[in-house]
């Protein structure tokens, strides 16, 4: 093992570290840092220099637009995790307190809400069942006898109603009855005593805040690659989690082609937890793949020759939560075991696990994470065991008297203040005694030989920490590829550095940044608007896990890089290596494909939360919104029909864009491959069979009118009419056959009370009809006809029309009243637009049974009938004058619509949008519809 | 409205950052080139109280953008960063620095100079901890090429010396260059750091004019004050010189022995093993297979021939002795449990057999001698040389089945 003859010169301090502590967005770049001369030889007349960062790499360019789908989607329904907006406070009062500077604010008494909502009985249990009989909740008036011991809750319940509905209002105030309530009973009324709950609670959200700022259990990665025992064959294995709970573990066989191509089916185990952790390493011949879940590891023997079943060896069990494994590259089936409780294993299969080291406290400074790590170094009994505040090596055979410090925070290696370690790694595969270590802000390889100083620094510049990296050793005169990625914003960055032995470690080429999975988002075929959205969660989900393999098909040297999300994808991309060639000139500037997303695509993931950098946009995402007082309440809906279709084009319009000569803020887009395309598709395809589960939303949209007007306001009249009875008793009876009512007949004697399209019944519009001619080549015919039109004619059919028209007005007084609703509530139109008609004619299958008692029927009849309607009894139930046209106007627009709808019922369902998104809706090749209009 | 506006621009100006920083990861520098003009106007409301601002990113990424960009030159690199040297105090001796650097990796070494003496005369106000290190950065690669210029007209005069030709003024201006690299590479190397370069050229230039004590002491500083860190180079240079200038034996190997303790893994310990085996002292010899035992746990180590070789070689002089044998126990007692399958598992005889024939050699004749005869590794390679006629191995395959007794004393 040669030492470098001479090292790049380097300050050397000791103590805490001295640099100001910040992430720098351009730290990483221009600089060379030190220089290493290698003196006037013999023969060589001039002193040739070289840097320490900025000598010329090799070449590895992207092969392909965005990474590509390896492996069929995960079944798994994943749900998304925690987001910021869950827990933070918004509005006001979050605005407020940014204002202040206080950090990021939980919403504390949300989540305290949400736990006496969702589970009424665990908070108010006993209490409740006591003060069963003393709280009325009725409408009817107390009797004498039972006000003595009953009151009456009706208007708190009322006004609590009124409360939700006027969120975010700014004059909220509550009222005195509320106030006194919450006085009066704020001591007894908790089956848990507040403040204990408000403590758990809170605790609880703190814990939340901080793993949703970093969450340290994926470290080191859930994705594995294991290569083929011979450099050249084609076939290795990846490892890696899936299923529902991320609890199964799969080898696949996977060929390398251009694009990889998994193999046969894979040798599925099912684990005991969440698997955080794969970690392999090749020894004797034989691959070691460790797994880590929570409160389990284990091992398995994977035979080096292909097709042979991987074996499970061992399972250790661990009372706190392990924070690392790792395999030893040395010895076969040695792993090295971390916990949460500062207690590091050696774990052999052999003879079981051989405790190194139990210290809770952090070895140089103290710092309140309990995450440890160990990994194996040059020498097969020394570890090097980690926790954020650096590294020490210890040997095995005598861990309380032999060890050293090989990375320390602090001044020793130039730190920035508040850095912390976040992975180390051993990087034995490129030179045996180097470790790379990251941290927030920079990466480092370190000798083992130089401990404390280490032999590369960058500052890497990645959003988010890097949890994981993977090595990729180059060959003698070759440059060694290391790649880092990060959880949460799924970067990518691939780094070369040379040297270790005989020459001193250098950093080559610029630093290269991946396509991540949330970029392939661009090249999929255009989505409606919420599968979009939908996608792009699940292709935005934290990355969980890295792997490379290096495939060499003669000459052609290429790297294929693995990611696996959160939700269990798994997304590879291609790099071939460009001999050294003197490159043209513009090469590596426009024409090359652009990797990963723009800053524009990956803005809800880039930036860290409580960064307040995109607060403002949150805002609009609300899915429920309140206009005029009126709760909108949109439910998804999954499409079948579409499917087909969405998958055909490919490469939309973005790609064809003009290419503009200045610099805009996309980067040029790249079209993927026709089989890049054809994954895609076929992805795209398999992606809603395998997460289809969610038959609660399948129902259509309701519109909750709860809160427009008050109970008593609605209620019937004291002695229900026949209509009434009737509408009840259909609704019973539906209720009892678990069906559904599809169409709202009245009353059977009358005839459905249709609103006719009043004008010409009969033929179409004039417009329409000589449209129709001239396409038959008729037209002069129609233009003769249109001229004779003979002056009786005329006036006979405008009579005839008057007479429908008064007809219709008497028949139906609402509906004269629409156009002027119908003009200045434009939006409620708009709405109407976009939901799907109640009424629809289409087939019954739409509603599934489950879905369709009392929730599945539309809460408001949907073919409003008169006497409900006109004002007269409307007044008759005391509903203001101001309101009786709003209710009239929201009705109606239940009422139009449907019965002159021009599209097949089955592609309205893709007109299902919020209104707010109709200008994206726009280029999913669905004509807008004209707006409906009725009434003359 | 003000701090809206305020906002705004803080606000475009990161995304115009981020837009950069995208272009230059994927290597598109025209793009990123044209986006940092646009960046450029950040400058204009520099108030920021931040770690970094925006001047210094404008200089760290004009540089990369210019050291990548394929129509950039030399010039327009240059009157880029004199414009950089003027946009701010705090940094000018560290932009100085990294211009000079990069000439330097140019092959621009004069012009580098110019530049580090042009740097070393600025002056402004207080300097703060980093500036001060800095300057002494600055005067130390001054000094080294200082060094370089000394060294070639030293080459210079050497050759024309042979000629019988002396030019009076070209010693003169050779001896200048001493004085003013001296100076500057002394001052560097009394601070706390890893000068592998600056302390290998200043000990060249004391050797020249013959000051061993001070090159001695120089060395010795650099190899054993507790306050640099533990550089293994510092005792390689330690040891070369000592060797250089014929120092005895035992100097010799109480150098290498504090490289064994610090680096038990340097190339070195060949060396050192040789030169302790063929010392008559007990002491030394045992030293020596320590010394090899230890090197050979390191992974790195794993195929080297001539480190197998200096084991075999010890080991087969220890068991025809008889004599020491409780040396190999004491060394193999904590290596059983994992040597074996470490060094000596089947799948490793399969391939060192199949890649280096005497690489296996020595290891199977260790084997054999540590763990008998019936251990794998030495079954596998002794039955694969006698079927392959190789006459050593036969030899081999003898030796350790009459030593077989060996074995059992050690593994007791």
């Amino acid at each position: 093992m040669e030492f470098p003859a001479a090292l790049f010169p380097s300050y050397f301090g000791t103590g805490p570290p001295r640099e100001e502590g910040a992430p720098a967005p351009a730290a990483g770049w221009g600089e060379h840092g030190q220089v290493l001369g290698a003196g006037p030889g013999r023969r060589q007349a001039e002193t040739t220099f070289v840097p320490r960062r900025g000598g010329t790499g090799e070449s590895w360019e992207p092969t392909n637009a965005a990474a590509v789908p390896v492996l069929p989607p995960n079944a798994s329904s994943w749900v998304p995790s925690l987001a910021p907006q869950d827990i933070l406070y918004r509005g006001i009062l979050r605005r407020k307190l940014r204002a202040g500077k206080s950090g990021a604010a939980l919403d504390f008494t949300r989540q305290l809400g949400h736990f006496f909502v969702d589970h009424p009985e665990d908070a108010f249990g006993s209490l409740g069942q006591l003060l069963h009989k003393n709280f009325y909740l009725g409408n009817s008036k107390l009797r004498r006898q039972a006000r003595d011991s009953t009151i009456r809750m009706t208007a708190l319940m009322e006004e609590i109603d009124r409360l939700e509905a006027r969120r975010g209002c700014p004059r909220q105030y509550l009222t005195s009855r509320l106030r006194w309530f919450s006085h009066l009973c704020r001591d007894w009324l908790f089956e848990v005593p507040l403040g204990l709950l408000a403590d758990c609670v809170h605790e609880e959200l703190l814990l939340q805040w901080a793993s949703l700022l970093f969450d340290d259990s994926p470290t080191g990665g859930a994705l594995a690659w294991l290569p083929p025992e011979d450099v050249g064959a084609r076939t290795g294995r990846l490892v890696y989690p899936g299923g529902q709970a991320m609890n199964h573990l799969y080898f696949q066989d996977v060929v390398l082609e251009e694009l990889p191509r998994a193999r046969g089916s894979p040798a599925q185990f099912e684990l005991n937890g969440r698997i955080r952790q794969v970690a392999a390493a090749r020894a004797d011949g034989e691959d070691f793949v460790g797994i880590r879940s929570d409160y389990h590891c284990g091992v398995w023997r994977v035979p080096g020759r292909t097709g042979a079943a991987p074996t499970p060896l061992q399972v250790i069990r661990t009372s706190v939560p392990a924070s690392c494994l790792t395999v030893s590259p040395h010895l076969p089936g040695e792993l090295a075991v971390c916990t949460q409780s500062g207690t590091v294993y050696l774990w052999s299969v052999e003879t079981g696990l051989q405790r190194l080291r139990h210290d809770p406290q952090t070895m140089f400074f103290r710092d309140h994470s309990p995450w440890r790590w160990s990994d194996f170094t040059a020498h097969p009994r020394v570890l090097s065991c980690a926790d954020r505040t650096g590294l020490q090596c210890l040997d095995a055979r005598a861990p309380e008297r032999c060890h050293f410090d090989l990375f320390k925070v602090g001044e020793e290696a130039s730190c920035q203040q508040g850095e912390r370690v976040v992975l180390p790694m051993y990087l034995g595969k490129a030179h045996p005694s180097q470790h790379l270590v990251t941290t927030q802000f920079s990466v480092y390889v370190l000798d083992e030989r130089l401990p404390l100083v280490p032999v590369l620094k960058w500052a890497h510049m990645m959003k988010a920490p890097p949890l994981f990296a993977h090595l990729t050793p180059g060959g003698p005169g070759r440059s060694h590829k290391v790649l880092l990625g990060a959880s949460r914003t799924q970067e990518l960055l691939l780094l070369q550095y040379r040297g270790g032995s005989q020459s001193a470690c250098q950093l080559v080429g610029p630093p290269q940044k991946l396509h991540n999975i949330a970029g392939c988002l661009q090249h999929l075929p255009t989505q409606l608007p919420h599968r979009h959205r939908l996608l792009q969660q699940r292709l935005g989900a934290p990355a969980a896990g890295l792997a490379a393999a290096l495939h060499e098909d003669g000459p052609r040297e290429s790297l294929l890089v693995f990611q696996l999300s959160e939700a269990g994808d798994v997304f590879c991309q291609r790099l071939t290596h460009e001999a050294a060639q003197p490159p043209p000139p513009t090469v590596g500037d426009e024409a090359v494909a652009a990797p990963g997303s723009s800053p524009l695509f990956e803005a809800p993931a880039s930036s860290p939360p409580g960064s307040g950098s995109e607060e403002v946009e949150e805002e609009e995402e609300e899915q429920t919104f309140y206009l005029s007082n009126l709760e909108v309440i949109i439910n998804e809906e999954e499409e079948e029909e579409e499917e087909e279709d969405a998958g055909m084009t490919v490469a939309p319009e973005e790609a064809k864009l003009p290419q503009e000569p200045r610099a805009s803020p996309q980067p040029t887009l790249a079209v993927p491959s026709p089989a890049a395309a054809l994954r895609y598709r076929r992805w795209l395809k398999a992606l809603p069979k395998v997460c289809r589960e969610r038959p609660r939303h399948a129902w259509p949209p309701t519109l909750s009118q709860k809160r427009l007007f008050t109970r008593k306001e609605l209620e019937p009249p004291a002695v229900p009419s026949t209509l009434h009875r009737q509408a009840r008793q259909r609704l019973r009876q539906a209720m009892r056959e678990g069906g559904c009512i599809q169409h709202w007949d009245p009353p059977a004697s009358q005839p459905p009370a249709l609103p006719q399209p009043p004008e010409s019944p009969g033929g179409p519009d004039p417009l329409s009809a000589r449209l129709t001619a001239s396409w038959s080549g008729d037209w002069g015919q129609w233009w003769e006809e249109r001229m004779s039109f003979n002056v009786a004619q005329r006036q006979r059919a405008l009579r005839e029309r008057r007479r429908r028209q008064k007809r219709a007005r008497g028949r139906r007084s609402l509906s004269a009243s629409f156009t002027s609703s119908l003009t200045y509530q434009s939006e409620l139109s708009e709405l109407s637009d976009a939901a799907p008609p109640p009424l629809s004619p289409g087939p019954p299958s739409v509603l599934p049974r489950e879905g369709s008692p009392l929730g599945g029927s539309p809460p408001a009849s949907p073919l409003p009938d008169e006497a409900l309607l006109s004002s007269q009894s409307l007044r008759c139930r005391g509903i203001p004058k101001e309101r009786r046209k709003t209710l009239r106007d929201y009705l109606a627009v239940w009422a139009e619509g449907p019965p002159e709808s021009p599209e097949p019922p089955g592609s309205q369902a893709s007109q299902l949008c919020i209104p707010s998104s109709q200008s994206q809706l726009s280029s999913a090749s669905q004509p807008r519809r004209k707006r409906p209009r009725m009434g003359f | 409205s003000s701090r809206e506006h305020k906002l705004n621009f803080k606000k475009s100006k990161e995304v115009c950052l981020n837009y950069i920083q995208d272009a230059m990861l994927q290597k598109q520098w025209k793009r990123a080139a044209e986006f940092l003009t646009f960046y450029i106007e950040s400058l204009e409301k520099d108030f920021s109280t931040e770690y970094m601002g925006p001047s210094e990113m404008i200089w760290r990424i004009g540089t990369e953008i210019l050291c990548h960009h394929s129509h950039s030159s030399m010039k327009e690199f240059n009157s880029f960063i004199e414009q950089m040297k003027t946009l701010g105090v705090k940094r000018y001796l560290k932009v100085c620095l990294e211009h000079a650097f990069h000439l330097l990796c140019n092959g621009l070494v004069d012009e580098a100079y110019q530049n580090l003496s042009l740097a070393e005369s600025w002056r402004f106000g207080e300097q703060t901890v980093i500036q001060d290190k800095e300057m002494k950065l600055i005067q130390a690669y001054r000094g080294l090429l200082d060094y370089y210029s000394w060294s070639k007209q030293k080459n210079v005069l050497l050759e024309h010396g042979h000629d019988g030709f002396e030019d009076l003024s070209v010693e003169q201006e050779m001896h200048s260059c001493f004085r003013k690299a001296a100076v500057n590479l002394k001052e560097i190397i009394k601070i706390p750091g890893v000068w592998d370069l600056f302390v290998k050229c200043y000990v060249d230039l004391l050797e020249f004019y013959g000051d061993h004590n001070e090159a001695r002491q120089v060395l010795n500083e650099y190899a054993y004050n507790s306050k640099f860190p533990a550089n293994p180079n510092a005792h390689v240079y330690l040891y070369q010189f000592l060797k250089r200038h014929g120092e005895s034996k035992k100097s010799l190997i109480s150098a290498l022995k504090i490289l064994h303790d610090i680096v038990p893994s340097h190339e070195l310990m060949i060396d050192f093993n040789t030169m302790l085996q063929k010392s008559k002292k007990r002491k030394k010899r045992r030293l020596g297979l320590e010394v090899i035992f230890a090197a050979l746990d390191y992974a790195g180590w794993k195929e080297n021939v001539k480190a197998w070789n200096c084991l075999a070689r010890q080991v087969k002089q220890i068991v025809i002795s008889e004599k020491h044998l409780d040396w190999i126990k004491q060394e193999w007692n904590s290596r059983k449990d994992w040597w074996p399958a470490f060094h000596f598992s089947r799948y490793l005889a399969k391939r060192n057999w199949q890649e280096n024939e005497s690489l296996s050699y020595e290891k199977a004749l260790v084997a054999g001698i540590l763990l008998g005869k019936d251990c794998k590794y030495f079954k596998y390679i002794s039955h694969q040389g006698c079927k392959a006629q190789v006459k050593r191995f036969r030899i081999l395959k003898k030796f350790v089945n009459k030593h077989n007794p060996v074995y059992l004393r050690i593994s007791s």
